[in-house]
């Protein structure tokens, strides 16, 4: 058997969208060990007991958030090129999942510190002045209460988030958001949801004509710029 | 569809309702001239588990022009948004809508899912009552083990499956196809050439009347060209029928989440009380290498690794040797996990043992099903104490230390002796622990499981009337306190679900206006503890002026009209009453690899059977 440090270490970068916003990070992590078999992709191994194939995920993608770029990272027994793995695993995903990179990395997945989010808002209760009011919203303290392992816990989540802009475009609100990942600071983008739920009227309640969507855009490191 | 992310977001478990795994089979719909709604009455997580809907899925969408696409029953709380919505009830693939398919599948599991099954009809707008539905309407098919007793939901349902549906659903949507292609549809027309298909059941088609005291005084068909007796399918080759190699890979965890191989159909044994050892004969078994080559390409196209191989009992399969050898050879260095599920105890040797030691389990279970030889004779489990006990020696040896052990109350001649047999036999399991000089180092448990005798249509002991739920509590009671061995964990199953389901089993049409006013007062999932209201359903029968006693409680003569009676499993009535009375006195049938004891399945055909075939 190869032992962990001689096998090459792969990125993979890919999108999760659609309908497969709904799968949790579980599922997916479950999902894609599956895919590596039928992809007849040689994955190193975790030893001991219980093997599982190893693949490590950067930031876990909460449910309902759509993303453009995810990150993870396995580990080869033996040689593949990277196009040949690429084109595997595009043939083994499910409809919307799309491998849009595969890479040797020079980064690490902990260097995430924030990530870009695109939210839309569909609301009959947005109007001109809709846009003005989020920003103002999201540049004072603004508490949320977030369920933690041990209860509920109120939260002022203005610590997180990093930038803010909103702007209205054909009766939706587009808000760009950068909110602190990863392991030491994080935050749910479902949280600004919530945050709007409870300070504005923009959702009254009525699930079918009050949507949002909230999409990763872009995992950045803590210079900001883009990570890879 | 309309957008419904943010009902997506309000709801457990949101992947249940949004299709897009890898596996499902989307078509271009201009190329389709007959769309399918395959509907499971219960969740996703158990409808996706279910290896004969994955069966059928498959072999539909393998006709071009046919789409089959997937439903399950929505959970309480996406239930509650769709009612408040209004939004119909849509199928998982193209997200249409459900009334807007030309057939309406169901696969009827068990008893408890007819409310949740006509809640779905109810969800999806269509009327619930067959008799109420316009010419526009779906067809609604019914197929799976209640279709052998569809009498209780008869009225709901346009056409039952009767028997193995691969083929026989093929049948159907091209007689569909073929009369909607020419002109000549109407939906009744179209029923009534369906029910000269072999293997369907029409049941506007007859006429039934009753006596006095209940019971049946005829049934018949209402015209000369419907048959008076629907024989079931069977598929007579399992080696070159189709068999789904590309299942679909739910995301979320479902119940069985692995391969699931089928080895064979039917069962040798016969036991009296088992339906499914009856209406699958006659046995018909897949080879080695067939099984061999579906378990490599499932593998290929799935990524599981986790293999179970499925049947009624899988130490009869006679190539069973030859066949964990095939496939050890490959899953063993591809890590994959190879389960064998209804062991039988008497044939559960060393060299089986030492397989299955090398995969992982911890656990074995067996099921001796009565305490005593006596009872186990009288209900043809054949199979002796000695057996048991050296299959567990085996497994201590072999280093387990869990052994499960399944069993069942009320069972016909049934006395308290026989239930002390229950604990007597648990404790002799753990003094076999305790005597096996190599047992593992690890504490014993013997969980003894019981459940409730249920007499079941089509079985030999289908004249039996079921316990009285107070006999059946104060059988487990009993028990309860006959077992005082620590070691020995004690399980037992609700006698009022049991009851419920007596009634449904052996039911007759007159049922369905009660299943009418059940679905109207909101029951639904009877088979899940939170929802099973046992008093809400004696109300619904009292209301609709049915006596429960009359379905689960009554020996029936040999001589009086069942319900089931229309259907032909193919296994002759005299056979199962010798065999009813046989159990009355504690005789034993052997099995069918020992001798034919002519019940009549193997004028069905059949390849790779034991039977004598018919010349």
């Amino acid at each position: 058997m190869v032992s962990e440090n001689q096998v090459i270490q792969v990125r993979i970068k890919f999108k999760k969208y659609g309908s497969l916003m709904y799968i949790s990070h579980l599922d997916l992590a479950k999902t894609m060990q599956r895919i590596m078999v039928r992809a007849g992709i040689d994955i190193w191994y975790s030893e001991g007991f219980n093997p599982q194939p190893k693949i490590v995920f950067a930031v876990p993608l909460p449910v309902g958030v759509e993303s453009e770029c995810e990150y993870m990272d396995i580990k080869l027994n033996s040689f593949m090129s990277l196009d040949d793995i690429k084109k595997r695993l595009n043939d083994s995903f499910p409809d919307e999942m799309e491998v849009l990179e595969v890479y040797e990395p020079e980064q690490k997945l902990k260097n995430v510190v924030y990530i870009d989010h695109e939210i839309e808002i569909f609301s009959p209760q947005i109007n001109q002045n809709t846009a003005l009011e989020l920003e103002k919203l999201f540049s004072n303290d603004i508490f949320v209460s977030k369920k933690t392992k041990s209860g509920e816990k109120e939260i002022n989540i203005k610590e997180f988030i990093y930038s803010f802009i909103a702007r209205e475009e054909n009766g939706k609100i587009v808000i760009n958001t950068i909110l602190c990942a990863g392991s030491d600071k994080n935050l749910n983008p479902e949280l600004i949801i919530e945050a709007i739920r409870k300070n504005t009227t923009i959702f009254s309640g009525d699930l079918l004509n009050e949507r949002y969507s909230i999409v990763r855009k872009e995992m950045l490191k803590c210079d900001m710029t883009p990570f890879k | 569809m309309q957008d419904i992310s943010s009902i997506l977001k309000s709801v457990s478990k949101p992947g249940r309702y949004t299709g897009g795994e890898y596996g499902q089979i989307i078509k271009n719909k201009e190329d389709i001239k007959c769309r399918i709604a395959f509907c499971f009455p219960d969740t996703y997580e158990i409808g996706m588990s279910n290896l004969g809907v994955r069966l059928l899925y498959g072999a539909l969408n393998s006709v071009p022009e046919v789409w089959c696409e997937r439903v399950y029953a929505p959970w309480t709380d996406m239930e509650e948004q769709m009612r408040k919505y209004d939004i119909p009830l849509w199928a998982l693939e193209s997200r249409d809508e459900v009334n807007k398919f030309d057939i309406v599948a169901f696969s009827l599991q068990y008893e408890l899912c007819y409310t949740t099954a006509i809640n779905m009809l109810d969800l999806a707008k269509i009327p619930i009552l067959a008799s109420e539905r316009g010419e526009d309407a779906p067809v609604i098919l019914g197929g799976g083990p209640c279709a052998y007793n569809a009498e209780p939901v008869a009225d709901f349902f346009d056409i039952f499956s009767i028997g193995e549906g691969e083929e026989a659903l093929v049948e159907l949507a091209n007689l569909y196809m073929s009369m909607k292609t020419d002109g000549t549809y109407t939906k009744t027309a179209f029923l009534r050439e369906a029910s000269h298909l072999k293997g369907f059941y029409v049941p506007s088609l007859y006429n039934v009347e009753y006596n006095e005291d209940g019971t049946i005084k005829s049934f018949a068909p209402k015209y000369d060209d419907v048959p008076s007796k629907v024989e079931k399918r069977i598929i007579a080759d399992l080696n070159t029928s189709y068999f789904p190699t590309k299942p679909i890979m739910p995301f979320i965890e479902v119940v069985h989440d692995r391969i699931m191989l089928e080895t064979f159909r039917g069962c040798i044994r016969g036991c009296r009380f088992c339906q499914a050892g009856m209406v699958f004969r006659p046995v018909r078994e897949k080879n080695a290498q067939t099984l061999d080559c579906q378990a490599r390409e499932i593998f290929n196209n799935t990524g599981y690794t986790e293999i179970s191989l499925t049947s009624l009992s899988i130490s009869d399969y006679s190539c069973l040797s030859e066949a964990t050898d095939k496939l050890l050879a490959w899953t063993n260095p591809n890590k994959i996990n190879l389960s064998l599920p209804s062991l039988r105890a008497d044939s559960f040797t060393r060299e089986l043992m030492n397989k299955i030691s090398s995969i992982r389990q911890s656990g074995l279970t067996f099921a001796p099903e009565a305490g005593t030889q006596r009872l186990r004779d009288a209900i043809n489990k054949n199979l002796y104490e000695k057996d048991l006990m050296n299959a567990v020696r085996l497994a201590f040896e072999g280093g387990k230390s869990q052994v499960k052990l399944y069993f069942m109350n009320g069972l016909p001649t049934e006395t308290y002796e026989d239930i002390e047999g229950i604990a007597s036999l648990a404790k002799r399991v753990v003094d076999e622990f305790y005597q096996t000089p190599s047992r593992p180092k690890k504490p014993i448990t013997v969980t003894v499981s019981v459940s409730c005798f249920v007499p079941k249509p089509h079985t030999p002991f289908q004249w039996e009337p079921q316990n009285t739920l107070e006999e059946l509590v104060d059988k487990q009671q009993f028990l309860a306190e006959k077992i005082v061995d620590r070691k020995i964990r004690y399980n037992w199953h609700e006698a009022k679900v049991s009851r419920l389901e007596a009634v449904f089993s052996k039911g007759d049409r007159r049922l369905g206006r009660a299943i009418a006013l059940a679905q109207r007062k909101g029951m639904r999932f009877d088979a899940w503890d939170e929802f099973f209201d046992y008093d809400k359903w004696m109300h619904v029968f009292d209301e609709c002026g049915i006596n429960p006693d009359f379905y689960a409680n009554r020996r029936i003569d040999y001589d009086e009209i069942l319900p089931w009676d229309v259907i032909d499993i193919g296994v002759s009535k005299s056979f199962m009453i010798s065999e009813n009375k046989k159990a009355h006195q504690s005789i034993t049938t052997p099995n069918c690899k020992e001798k034919c004891s002519g019940c009549g399945a193997n004028k069905l055909g059949g390849d790779l059977t034991w039977c004598p075939k018919i010349k």
